[in-house]
């Protein structure tokens, strides 16, 4: 689509494969992503490596897919774990049973995906790594539902979501991964924009939200 | 709606400029390093003489876990990861079970032997510290609450929040515990928080989590206690002590090194003021409890010298006790105000330009009072009456208001419904909800110019019918900006 610019063709010839490079590129932009979603917005997300894995094994997936066995992955820990909280054992313990379910739902569910289609039909080609990448969302879920609570869990989660989709939106898009990948400066101007949010002292979207005080001027107490 | 954002941005603190501006650069790693970790803080403050909840075990290992001495542990008492962060990991047991080794906690549930260990293996596996790493479980007194703030809590122990920086109390909130709570008083856990005028001591706002919301860290402003048999209202509570917890959270800062800080003091009915903690990056919804902004009360005091605790508490007091904003200059002395002071008020029909030049207006000399617990000024009806609101006033009795309202919310939807009617009328600038002889009501807002301390100024008045005021005009905060109240002289 666009022209192959010199930088690139060089990188591409030096013995850094494409996929490579695409990835790494993915990375630089949904981490931007992230950091915008959490400085300028004020969403809360699982770190910044759980929503940069699960947009990129998004684009994997696909999007549909992708978020089809998120849900499993989470429905699945969210049940089990609740009834292991129930047991008295170690916590190491009780999220490794925890994955040890998740293991066998999830191949029950190729299973029932492969017999019923559910219009699911092409599960078996998604790259087991992708699908490995999004089970691994449970240790995130899990943790912060045992630190804190379901309901700060989940909303966490959802932002972490929501964040993956954007970077999934991003990334998945062919004129905008062609034109970065051949226009490699961009890279460096995504490290810049992080510097200038590392330094951003306003509000963050969320605090106007959360720190409204009500009009003075009518409050005559 | 810009307005609004840039006046936000101006009075607001954000995390951005929280971590940014106050944390990073005042607060140095090892202060905060000291702040993050109970066992230390609390060895650091028993060396100042503050008084901090009494150890009764140390648990470092699974072994010493082994050989607890269940026994010799009181009836009530409180587990805490010694690195913990925002409240996990702490349980407060309430009382113990006749007969039993089961121990009941603020919501009535109970743990046993084997659940307490479970919890303090995982306190030690660093389930609940920073960064996930191993830990120290402690086993402390439970603070028996002071019976005045007994009485606002459900069970559990309420403790005070002050924000200090640069050796001033800059905001302070009392956090009360709720069923919801579990004993904690945590804001994320569901506890209450009432924010508390730095000048009195005396509880203004409340507020908690949003129950239900779906979006989390959302506020709700509250009357009232939630979950008591007998709910009592949260504002105008006098905080026992105030001065001393004062004294005592600047103690703190100056032990800690953290220069912004945020202490946790908790009121023993026996031992009086005891800290619980000290918070390296107190949270910031303080703002909302007090309906007051940080981050200019901050920048207010950021480059102000101060020699001595008590001159701390002074600048503290004299600039936020009752939402002063004044400027620092202000408090160097050069414009005082006595608690009362004569002023004259000008007649409705007095020429503005010709007040201006002070010719021939005319005017009636009074006396105000200086009070800084309301916000808007107020003014005697009969006075405003006979300077000339006599028609104002007879417009706004007829719309039949309600006497008196059983909340703010109630009146300000009627002010909502019927404001725009009534202030059609030319005088009335706008409707206010005041309290007056205990009760809520609706009352007219004048313009009226006065002269105070030798300056015109266009006041907004409140119209107020009040039995038990001695002077005819009170002069609220809002006009008290660039003043310092001298309480030692009246005429």
């Amino acid at each position: 689509m666009f022209e192959t610019s010199k930088l690139t063709e060089w990188l591409l010839g030096s013995g850094v494969s494409q996929t490579i490079l695409e990835l790494l590129i993915a990375l630089c932009i949904v981490s931007t992503i992230v950091s915008i979603a959490r400085y300028v917005v004020g969403n809360k997300t699982y770190g910044i490596y759980a929503p940069i894995i699960l947009a990129i094994a998004y684009s994997y997936t696909g999007l549909r897919y992708g978020l089809v066995i998120t849900f499993v992955v989470l429905f699945t820990s969210l049940l089990s774990y609740s009834i292991l909280r129930r047991i008295r054992m170690h916590y190491i313990t009780r999220i490794a049973t925890n994955y040890t379910i998740l293991s066998i739902v999830l191949i029950l569910f190729l299973i029932v995906i492969n017999t019923f289609g559910f219009g699911l039909t092409n599960m078996s080609n998604i790259s087991p790594l992708a699908f490995i990448s999004i089970a691994a969302l449970s240790d995130f879920f899990i943790k912060q539902y045992d630190k804190k609570s379901l309901k700060g869990s989940a909303l966490i989660l959802f932002g972490t979501i929501l964040v993956a989709v954007v970077g999934w939106f991003v990334i998945s898009r062919d004129l905008i991964s062609d034109y970065v990948l051949n226009n490699l400066w961009i890279i460096p101007l995504l490290v810049v924009i992080n510097i200038l949010l590392g330094m951003f002292k306003g509000l963050r979207i969320k605090d106007y939200f959360r720190f409204r005080l009500s009009s003075r001027e009518e409050n005559d107490k | 709606m810009i307005s609004e954002i840039v006046r936000y941005n101006k009075e607001i603190l954000g995390l951005n400029r929280r971590n940014q501006e106050y944390v990073r650069p005042f607060n140095s790693a090892s202060s905060k390093e000291i702040a993050d970790n109970k066992i230390f803080t609390k060895r650091l403050l028993k060396k100042e003489l503050i008084q901090t909840p009494e150890v009764y075990k140390l648990i470092r290992t699974k072994k010493q876990l082994q050989f607890l001495d269940w026994e010799s542990l009181p009836k009530s008492f409180v587990i805490k990861p010694n690195q913990g962060t925002g409240g996990n990991g702490i349980i407060v047991f309430y009382g113990k079970k006749k007969g039993k080794m089961e121990w009941i906690r603020p919501n009535g549930t109970t743990m046993n032997q084997r659940d307490i260990l479970l919890h303090i293996e995982n306190i030690l596996e660093g389930r609940f510290s920073m960064g996930s790493r191993n830990d120290i479980a402690i086993i402390e007194e439970r603070i028996k609450t002071d019976p005045l703030l007994k009485q606002y809590s459900y069970r559990g122990v309420p403790d005070i929040r002050i924000i200090c920086f640069n050796q001033v109390p800059v905001m302070a909130m009392l956090r009360l515990p709720t069923k919801k709570s579990n004993g904690t008083a945590n804001l994320h856990s569901g506890a209450i928080c009432t924010g508390i005028d730095i000048g009195t001591g005396i509880t203004t706002y409340s507020m908690h989590m949003k129950p239900n919301s779906l979006l989390s860290d959302t506020y709700e402003l509250i009357d009232s206690t939630v979950d008591l048999l007998e709910n009592k209202p949260l504002s105008g509570i006098q905080i026992p002590f105030w001065n001393d917890l004062l004294e005592i959270a600047l103690k703190c800062q100056k032990a800690s090194g953290l220069g912004y800080i945020g202490v946790d003091i908790a009121l023993d009915a026996e031992k009086g003021p005891v800290v619980f903690e000290i918070n390296a990056r107190p949270g910031l919804g303080i703002q909302v409890a007090n309906q007051a902004g940080l981050r200019w009360r901050l920048e207010k005091i950021k480059d102000v010298k101060i020699k001595s605790i008590k001159h701390g508490i002074r600048v503290a007091k004299n600039l936020f006790g009752g939402e002063i904003e004044e400027s620092i200059e202000a408090i160097s002395g050069r414009k005082v105000l006595n608690i009362t002071e004569k002023v004259y008020i000008y007649d409705k029909s007095a020429d503005l330009a010709k007040l201006e030049k002070y010719k021939d207006t005319k005017r009636e000399l009074v006396k105000a009072t200086m009070d800084t617990g309301i916000l808007t000024s107020r003014i005697d009806s009969k006075l405003a009456n006979r300077i000339g609101y006599i028609q104002a006033h007879k417009y706004f009795t007829k719309f039949g208001i309600p006497q008196k309202f059983n909340n703010f919310t109630d009146a300000q939807a009627y002010i909502d419904t019927n404001g725009k009617e009534i202030c059609l009328n030319s005088d009335i600038k706008r409707l206010a909800k005041i309290v007056e002889d205990g009760e809520i009501k609706i009352r007219p807002v004048f313009s009226i110019p006065i002269k105070i301390s030798d300056k015109i100024v266009i006041t907004d008045f409140v119209s107020t019918q009040s039995s038990d005021s001695l002077y005819p005009i009170t002069i609220g905060r809002s006009d008290l900006t660039g003043y310092l109240i001298d309480t030692s002289n009246t005429f």
